[in-house]
């Protein structure tokens, strides 16, 4: 029994931030731009098609193809905040619109180029890490890795970076940070793609570990969703905290619970720490 | 067809005779032109009395759910090609050819709905196909209720088993074949299954609708034939099933029988095997999974109603399927899919057809179901429909090991 929880911790560890990169874009959106992007998971979801053609149609190595992807998303974004979401800024109903919307155009946009049949890509680290009885799989070692790297690079480039204090000055007070020389219309055109690119990066990496169908996007945008609010919005860090309290709560709570009800495990946490902290765990009441 | 008779050439014959008084001069072209529009005239009174029969099929081409309908839909558009230009088929001495009027539900009951009430109250169609998924059969089953004595239905919905031989849904006939009962297909799999020394199964299942009716069905399968049967779930969202599997792998089982759709089979697999659980036995899916992690897994039993890779080199109807469907498609032939073609697809038009034949009517619902009912048709695959409306055709236990070596047992159902 003790493997076997011990095995579901790291195993929620490693699911959590995939949920935690998603969460921190919502995070980032959220505080730069004033919308939650629930366009998010399809981006992800792009990110994994694109990697996964990327990889198996036109056989780029993977290594190369996670960047070719993630810089796809990223433009994409980028064009998508500037065609769409520059005109929803702070308006928090347009932006949801507008994102729903989105999804649409995506995951139709999928459809009909890659159907609905799921898509698998080639094993790209097959094998297992055996520690003491635990089964840890190599690809999903590497992923948590390279997420763990990035979230705390974002984390490092937001605070010891100007632009990354220019971002937090402007999610605290728009006006101040402007009159601060603050290029706001650009943070926050950047702080849109990076998001994406965010999402993306999920996307890639998720499509060396599981399956791909168009619905992806949906679950792990609400996981992500799920994640930001947990932490309490406008965390970094605590978007990481949160992806993994959600994972680790689906992991062990399936051992000791029905499996079929995983997804309502993690909700459970969220709203037992809303009762008690309303702001989530790392958010400052107003 | 038009009738068409050169009109000039008329009058250059009056006006000669009439100008001349003498014997027409009249070109060979002409003469030839004269011939052609009389045969084109012939022809077009030909065509005014050949009749035609429309036949109806509501089923998912596209969209998320499109999975079980867009086979079907490929396979019927070339049956009714194929009769049309075969110069279609007699009954009770009169001519006919086939329309197929086959809309887009995109899986929406909704849309369904519409376009069953179009085809019964403008169209007047009486022969519809379809549906193949249960929530769309739920959205239109009321309405096709009212008409049950109009029209026959040809789905392979679930939920039209449990409706078969219920007083006012005569309409029914279900085009797939039942796992249950002494013709079921997953009877014989259990069989299979317990000749391979099996006696342990776990079962993996999406808790959903289908999954609890598989879950029903198998539990007393299984008992049935002395196999421990332990249940688990997981929410149909799912992609990481580490955690149940771990679990599962604890209580080392014989054979995982996991979901019921590739969406889920290749995680499952693949989570599966990196866990130390290499036996599967399955009744819906494909062999993809198994294929993708063949040095893997150490054995994957599957239902697959025809095992189009090996059928293609020993049954000449299945070679010519597969040629026309590339002359017609102009594409690949989809060896994934194909399979799903035991259900309102391809052969069924064709059995709709010898039905009408020996009924003697195009209008009788009621003779076309009671001849359908009366024989077996020898097409793709034997199909013939046990007295309750249900589809009995033959099929392949498909048992894939290690290394991608695979087995195909015939099975024939009494």
């Amino acid at each position: 029994m003790l493997q076997l929880v011990v095995g579901q911790l790291l195993n929620g560890v490693i699911v959590g931030t995939l949920y935690a990169i998603i969460a921190l874009g919502v995070t980032l959106t959220f505080g730069i731009t004033g919308i939650v992007n629930f366009a998010l998971g399809a981006f992800m979801m792009l990110g994994a098609y694109f990697t996964w053609y990327l990889t198996d149609g036109l056989h780029v190595p993977y290594p190369l193809a996670v960047p070719l992807a993630v810089a796809a998303i990223a433009l994409l974004g980028l064009v998508v905040d500037q065609v769409l979401f520059r005109f929803t800024r702070n308006n928090l109903i347009n932006g949801l619109i507008v994102s729903i919307g989105l999804i649409s155009v995506i995951v139709a946009f999928v459809l009909m180029v890659w159907s609905t049949t799921p898509q698998n890509m080639e094993y790209v680290l097959p094998g297992v890490f055996r520690i003491g009885g635990v089964i840890v799989p190599k690809m999903k070692a590497v992923v948590f890795v390279v997420l763990l790297v990035v979230i705390l690079a974002t984390y490092a480039a937001l605070t010891r970076t100007w632009a990354g204090r220019a971002a937090y000055a402007f999610a605290q007070n728009p006006e101040a940070a402007a009159l601060m020389g603050v290029r706001t219309k650009v943070l926050q055109a950047g702080v849109a793609a990076y998001s994406t690119a965010l999402a993306g990066l999920g996307g890639a990496l998720y499509a060396s570990l599981y399956s791909i169908t168009p619905e992806i996007g949906g679950s792990y945008i609400l996981k992500g969703v799920e994640a930001a609010i947990l932490a309490g919005i406008g965390s970094v860090m605590g978007s990481f905290a949160g992806g993994i309290i959600i994972g680790v709560a689906e992991g062990v709570g399936s051992i000791f619970l029905p499996s079929a009800y995983n997804d309502a495990y993690g909700l459970v946490f969220l709203v037992l720490i809303l009762l008690f902290k309303p702001a989530g765990l790392f958010g400052r009441s107003s | 067809m038009e009738c068409h008779i050169d009109a000039d050439m008329v009058l250059t014959y009056r006006e000669n005779r009439e100008t001349h008084g003498e014997a027409m001069k009249i070109t060979t072209r002409r003469l030839q032109h004269f011939a052609l529009s009389l045969a084109l005239a012939a022809s077009s009174a030909a065509a005014f009395a050949q009749g035609v029969v429309k036949i109806g099929e509501i089923e998912a081409q596209t969209g998320a759910l499109n999975t079980y309908g867009w086979m079907g839909s490929q396979g019927m558009r070339m049956a009714v090609d194929e009769i049309n230009k075969a110069g279609g088929f007699q009954v009770a001495g009169k001519s006919y050819k086939l329309e197929l009027l086959n809309p887009d539900t995109q899986g929406n009951p909704q849309q369904a709905l519409i376009q069953l009430k179009k085809m019964l109250e403008e169209d007047k169609v009486r022969f519809v196909f379809g549906p193949f998924l249960t929530n769309v059969y739920k959205g239109i089953e009321g309405y096709a209720r009212q008409h049950s004595k109009d029209f026959l239905l040809m789905g392979g919905a679930t939920q039209i088993h449990y409706e078969l031989g219920k007083p006012g849904n005569e309409y029914l006939i279900r085009t797939w074949n039942w796992d249950a009962g002494a013709s079921g297909f997953g009877t014989q799999m259990v069989d299979y299954l317990k000749k391979k020394g099996a006696k342990k199964v776990a079962m993996l299942m999406q808790n959903d609708a289908f999954g609890h009716v598989a879950a029903d069905i198998y539990r007393e399968a299984f008992k049935a034939a002395g196999i421990e049967f332990k249940e688990n779930w997981f929410e149909p969202a799912t992609k990481d099933y580490s955690a149940v599997l771990a679990k599962i792998s604890a209580d080392k089982p014989d054979y995982l029988f996991p979901g019921y759709t590739d969406a889920v089979l290749y995680d499952i697999v693949q989570q599966a095997t990196q866990l130390g659980l290499t036996k599967f036995w399955l009744v819906r899916g494909s062999l993809g999974p198994a294929l993708k992690n063949k040095d893997y897994i150490d054995d994957y039993i599957a239902y697959i109603p025809k095992y189009f890779e090996e059928a293609e080199k020993n049954e000449p109807k299945v070679k010519k399927f597969i040629d026309a469907y590339k002359a017609f498609y102009k594409k690949d032939f989809p060896y994934d899919q194909a399979p799903l073609c035991s259900s309102s697809c391809y052969d069924h038009v064709f059995m709709l057809v010898e039905a009408m034949k020996k009924a003697g009517t195009v209008d009788d619902v009621a003779k076309v179901k009671q001849a359908l009912l009366s024989f077996t048709y020898e097409g793709l695959w034997n199909v013939r429909y046990d007295k309750t409306g249900e589809e009995v055709i033959n099929f392949d236990i498909v048992d894939v090991t290690k290394g991608g070596k695979i087995t195909v047992n015939h099975q024939q159902p009494k």
